[in-house]
């Protein structure tokens, strides 16, 4: 299915996704005590529903690739990623992921708004795998690019959502991995962010990492990604160079 | 480029997820730290108000031997209660974010032993204003602060666990909280349930043999029982071992019941 770009027996493999499917049970809230111990004592009653989140997903992406992930709300962006991310065992099929991973959800996870924004950037580093000599080298820097040089001490809950996500993504920056799975993580942002960020992505263009993202900006998608996924509803509609599959996408969401 | 092994990553985020648990109990203030004292304050109060005369009457030092039994309690029943809720209430990190998960509830028990040890050395200070020599003996009380920990971090891998697929454990955990306030020698002694079945109940219960260790360190009176602490080790780290074991093996399920 997917076009055999030049030269693929030299490079190796960074995720391989073979046949993976995800069920879900449908509606499903968390038990209570009395709930489980009648399941454990009288078997399923009522037995629940499931749905498949993501059907038959099959793969390769190979290291330095940059793919982009396109798709409705609700058409398994978000499961994928954790699936590869390792945060949800798939259903069916497997998954091979050769390299360590970044997986961002958005930017401020990991931030926390009674902290101040000094201390957030530490925390925020250390869970992404940033240690604190490094923080403390680039500290002015990663202020000085976020342009909030005069808001290190301040409370974080005091940011508007744009100052954080110009925060996080200044240290972002800085962050080590062979594979970064990004979901939706640059919404909240202005126009003046926008150049800002899609300038670093630009440097990254031609760099080993290999770069997994779930995205609504397809403009984004033609700068930046070389290959495109697009899933709807948990199948996989066309796996391609983003061009192609960019333009089944449009013509198939005008129908 | 260099990476951080991921050991010295662990540690990292480790310590700064337990800094900012830390500061974000309010503690790393003064008067914050003060504040957490006035509930164990008040219950010392009403206890000692209400049972010096008739339990406390053969127990020495009774006022000290009150105190110790409710800081060990509420560190006890605070940490495993805030443990319990914490991958729900970080749930965004424990869905969303690649580490290892029983880094949330660890940091967070760090945090709360912090505090502990503050207010155990707070303890031995009151002890020796009011009268109590101290022993070599006191040597020991690393030892059973140790345990403390352990047995803590064992309770709250497994309830943090628990809670995620069951959340009404929450209640019941309550009661039996409430329950083990009164079925432990905190303000009564010993041998009140020694004479009875009550034995069995006071043999299997881990906290009431870590009060009986700090009081014998603290206030002396009997010698430090050698024998039972060793069992009492054995049995903490079978349990944490369990415990990691259980946590680690659900792990992968915890995004998807979140």
């Amino acid at each position: 299915m997917s076009l055999p770009s030049p030269k693929i027996c030299d490079v190796p493999s960074a995720i391989r996704a073979q046949n993976v499917g995800k069920l879900f049970p449908r509606g499903k809230s968390y038990d209570t005590a009395f709930r489980t111990l009648t399941k454990r004592l009288f078997g399923g009653l009522g037995r629940t529903e499931s749905f498949s989140a993501l059907k038959d997903i099959s793969f390769e992406i190979f290291k330095g690739e940059k793919i982009a992930i396109v798709g409705n709300n609700g058409a398994g962006k978000t499961t994928l990623l954790r699936v590869i991310a390792g945060l949800c065992r798939p259903t069916t099929g497997e998954i091979q992921v050769d390299g360590d991973m970044i997986l961002l959800r958005g930017l401020d996870v990991g931030m926390v708004d009674e902290l101040s924004a000094a201390e957030n950037l530490f925390l925020y580093g250390s869970i992404y795998g940033l240690d604190k000599e490094k923080i403390k080298a680039k500290f002015h820097d990663i202020f000085k690019w976020a342009e909030l040089e005069a808001f290190a001490g301040a409370k974080l809950g005091t940011f508007s959502s744009g100052m954080k996500a110009r925060l996080a993504f200044s240290a972002v920056r800085y962050f080590e991995a062979e594979i970064f799975l990004l979901d939706e993580a640059f919404s909240a942002t202005d126009r003046n962010f926008k150049t800002k960020y899609e300038e670093v992505f630009r440097k990254q263009r031609n760099s080993d990492q290999t770069f997994l993202i779930a995205t609504h900006d397809l403009d984004f998608a033609r700068m930046f990604c070389t290959k495109t996924l697009w899933l709807d509803e948990g199948e996989q509609m066309a796996f391609d160079s983003t061009e192609k599959v960019l333009k089944l996408y449009t013509e198939g969401k005008a129908t | 480029m260099f990476r951080p092994s991921a050991r010295k990553r662990y540690v990292n985020l480790l310590r700064e997820l337990a800094i900012a648990q830390f500061k974000l109990k309010d503690q790393s203030a003064f008067l914050g730290f003060l504040w957490s004292f006035l509930h164990p304050l008040v219950m010392i109060g009403i206890l000692f108000a209400l049972f010096k005369v008739k339990a406390g009457q053969s127990i020495e030092h009774y006022a000290i031997y009150l105190l110790i039994g409710v800081v060990q309690y509420t560190h006890f029943s605070n940490s495993t209660s805030r443990s319990m809720t914490v991958l729900y209430s970080m749930r965004q990190l424990t869905s969303d974010a690649i580490f290892p998960k029983e880094v949330l509830v660890l940091s967070g028990v760090i945090a709360d032993f912090v505090e502990f040890v503050f207010s155990m050395i707070i303890c031995i200070i009151i002890a020796v204003l009011s009268g109590v020599v101290l022993s070599s003996a006191i040597l020991l009380l690393p030892l059973v602060w140790a345990l403390q920990f352990v047995l803590v971090l064992s309770v709250s891998l497994l309830l943090s666990c628990l809670y995620v697929f069951v959340r009404d454990v929450a209640h019941i955990y309550q009661a039996f909280l409430r329950l083990l306030l009164f079925i432990t020698p905190i303000f009564y002694d010993m041998s009140f349930l020694e004479a009875g079945p009550g034995r069995y109940i006071l043999w299997l219960n881990p906290l009431a043999h870590l009060i009986y260790f700090s009081r014998t360190v603290i206030i002396g009176g009997s010698r430090f029982p050698v024998g039972s602490s060793m069992l009492l080790l054995f049995a903490t780290c079978a349990l944490f071992f369990c415990s990691l074991k259980i946590f680690k093996n659900y792990e992968p399920t915890f995004t998807e019941n979140l």
